[in-house]
């Protein structure tokens, strides 16, 4: 018997919004844009051949790392967001930075899938998660408000609004506020958003709003993200400004700079490292990394076909209680 | 006799993407089955135990008003799971054993759990106590199915919920404590088990506690309770072991029951003893004098107020029908169609109250 719950990735999901033109990725253009992109899958969900390869409206493939633009709206400070984790889920799913069009696949430690552990009162994320494009914490750099260096990924993203998104999907977000996270002992910002669409967004315009809609949340914040690896063993995280949010104004800052460390990257000016910086649209002037449509479908011809989903071990739904201080 | 509609295939339980319990099957034509897996034989010094097998039958369309869950025994007579499942899950005489009288000890009494919501979902299904024969149903309220909300920072409900079969909480009835009646159904249990069960199956559970609820002013006892195969079981016997090793949810049991209806509307809920959990033995006890209540039920001694009563093995009472007019009330509800699946409205709205 299936008491089915919304199931949130298919093959090919279009997401709304009315696709006007694809720019080059030119953070100086203040274009707003109206895209659309679309994921496709391809393995088996809760399988490690699992991949979502992104698309542009164009359908030409694209990297959800490089080829978004991270401002959906720059003159009104309105972002994109990959949302790589739905809210109430567990499954660690995340862009691939390694990987070539870096498509979102499940995280796997010592050979197996990960899934995040149920932190009581806690199931799953308690936001939608994901990353802003075409950002980068730059792991050479030491954080001046944390003291420590980049956790070598794009900006990570908390997202407070009521919709449930789907793996994949990309949003357009205004940014609140952010919490300056140290994650075994690297810096990770997590920038608290609110989804354009969401019905109280009007509301919400800086971090004092939401302490105010929703009492509880940012308290609930900080202890998800102090204690979600205790379960593996780990200790728990600290965070910098005394585990305060700081408000909207410096969130961007932040965000800014991410982009500028990203800026770098793409362009060579720094080295990748393990990064795959392969993308499609920013143009080959701007960025020696740049590869052809018929380059990226052959990466993608590589996977595994799409397939049906497996099943997800029942040692998921473990809840684990500790005492806090 | 074996029905055609009887599974033969193997079960394959799988989880959907968040976290459910689901089950894929082979073939199957009117009504799908599902074999309901029971405790395995839990070995005793003295004896061993068997359980009895459930299987339930779905009916209608998932996720529309005709979706019902009937149930049966597993040589395929139907039965109602309010009235014709035992309340203790008590020994069974295995022919070969010469019968033992067994030392009683009241710390080992398993009670059989009806769940009808699994944990962390919404959809608000119950034993639907005036149909015939009681299937699981999903409640409606304003002409729409129901969903639970969600109450930060819980996600639907925290814990299986179900029902003790064969107890009622009768309407007649005022509690000497909180001065109110009861609510006209099975007595409700919280299972703070780790595993998350599925509408319809029916578990052993240890008693640890109760919480005096009154529900819009009626008595609405709330049972904690563990799935005795849970691997936490053996340590949890009281009400302080799951305070100790499950810190903040006998809490978090309260702040739910409180707060859940107020999105609908409805005011804060209210609580006897303070919102206070009784322990095992004031928990047996209420149990128990739900269980007389239901059996004055099912004996017609106390008006049934639309309680339907039906069932196939209880002794003395008028309501007893035979195992094929059972089947006649299961045949006439809708073939089972899961083939176009509904997406469930479900409200992901988290309400801060």
């Amino acid at each position: 018997m299936r008491y089915a719950l919304p199931v949130y990735t298919t093959q090919a999901e279009t997401f709304p919004s009315a696709a006007i033109l694809h720019p080059r990725a030119d953070s100086n253009t203040t274009l707003r844009f109206n895209m659309s992109f679309t994921v496709e899958q391809r393995g088996n969900l809760n399988a490690l051949n699992y991949c979502l390869f992104f698309k542009n409206a164009a359908g030409k493939y694209i990297s959800p790392f490089h080829d978004i633009p991270m401002y959906a709206d720059e003159s009104q400070n309105i972002f994109h967001v990959v949302i790589e984790v739905p809210r109430w889920t567990n499954a660690k799913m995340e862009i691939t930075t390694k990987d070539a069009l870096n498509p979102v696949k499940q995280d796997v430690k010592k050979g197996k899938l990960r899934y995040v552990a149920n932190v009581f009162p806690h199931k799953g994320y308690i936001w939608n998660y994901g990353a802003i494009p075409q950002t980068w914490e730059d792991p050479s750099h030491k954080d001046a408000n944390t003291g420590f260096y980049g956790d070598n990924d794009p900006i990570d993203v908390c997202e407070i609004g009521t919709k449930v998104c789907s793996c994949g999907e990309v949003i357009k977000v205004k940014v609140l506020g952010i919490l300056a996270m140290i994650d075994e002992g690297e810096t990770d910002w997590k920038v608290i958003v609110i989804n354009v669409e969401d019905p109280e967004a009007n509301d919400l315009n800086n971090i004092s709003d939401v302490r105010r809609l929703k009492p509880g949340y940012l308290e609930a914040t900080v202890d998800w993200f102090r204690m979600y690896k205790v379960p593996d063993g780990k200790p728990e995280n600290q965070f910098a400004f005394n585990d305060e949010f700081k408000d909207k104004d410096f969130a961007i800052e932040i965000i800014k700079s991410t982009h500028t460390f990203w800026k770098d990257l793409i362009s060579q000016k720094v080295n990748a490292g393990e990064l795959n910086c392969k993308n499609t649209c920013i143009s080959a002037s701007d960025s020696p990394y740049y590869c052809s449509a018929d380059e990226a479908k052959a990466v993608v011809a590589k996977t595994s076909p799409p397939g049906k989903e497996e099943a997800i071990p029942s040692s998921v739904d473990k809840w684990f209680y500790f005492e806090r201080k | 006799m074996m029905s055609p509609l009887l599974l033969r295939t193997p079960l394959l339980l799988l989880r959907s993407p968040l976290g459910c319990l689901a089950t894929v099957f082979g073939s199957f034509s009117a009504s799908r089955n599902k074999l309901v897996t029971q405790a395995a034989a839990v070995p005793s010094p003295v004896y061993s135990r068997k359980t009895m097998h459930y299987q339930t039958e779905e009916r209608g369309h998932p996720h529309c008003p005709d979706y019902r869950i009937y149930f049966k025994t597993t040589d395929g007579k139907y039965i109602s799971p309010f009235h014709d499942i035992a309340l203790k899950a008590e020994t069974e005489q295995d022919n070969d054993v010469p019968a033992k009288k067994s030392k009683k000890n009241e710390s080992e009494v398993l009670f059989n759990m009806v769940v009808e919501v699994p944990r962390w979902t919404n959809a608000k299904m119950e034993i639907a106590t005036k149909e015939p024969l009681n299937p699981i149903k999903q409640d409606v309220k304003k002409g729409k199915l129901r969903y639970v909300a969600n109450i930060f920072p819980h996600k639907g409900y925290i814990w299986n919920y179900g029902a003790l079969p064969q107890t009622w909480e009768d309407p007649n009835h005022t509690d000497g404590e909180t001065k109110c009646c009861g609510d006209n159904d099975p007595i409700d249990v919280c299972e703070i088990g780790t595993q998350v069960c599925f509408p319809g199956q029916v578990i052993q559970v240890k008693v640890l506690g109760i919480l005096a609820m009154i529900d819009e002013g009626e008595m609405d006892w709330k049972v904690i309770a563990i799935n005795a195969k849970d691997p936490d079981a053996k340590n949890l016997n009281s009400i302080e072991d799951v305070r100790k090793s499950r810190p903040g949810h006998l809490e978090a049991t309260v702040d739910w029951f409180r707060k859940y209806k107020v999105p609908d509307g409805k005011p804060e809920n209210q609580f006897g003893f303070k919102g206070q959990f009784k322990d095992k033995d004031f928990a047996v006890e209420i149990i128990m004098s739900t269980h007389e209540h239901w059996r004055a039920l099912v004996q017609k001694q106390t008006p049934s107020g639309g309680i339907e009563c039906k069932n196939i093995s209880c002794r003395e009472s008028p309501f007893k029908c035979s195992t094929d007019e059972a089947r006649e009330v299961v045949e006439s509800a809708p073939a089972y169609d899961g083939t176009h699946p509904v997406s469930p409205h479900v409200d992901t709205k988290w309400h801060f109250v």
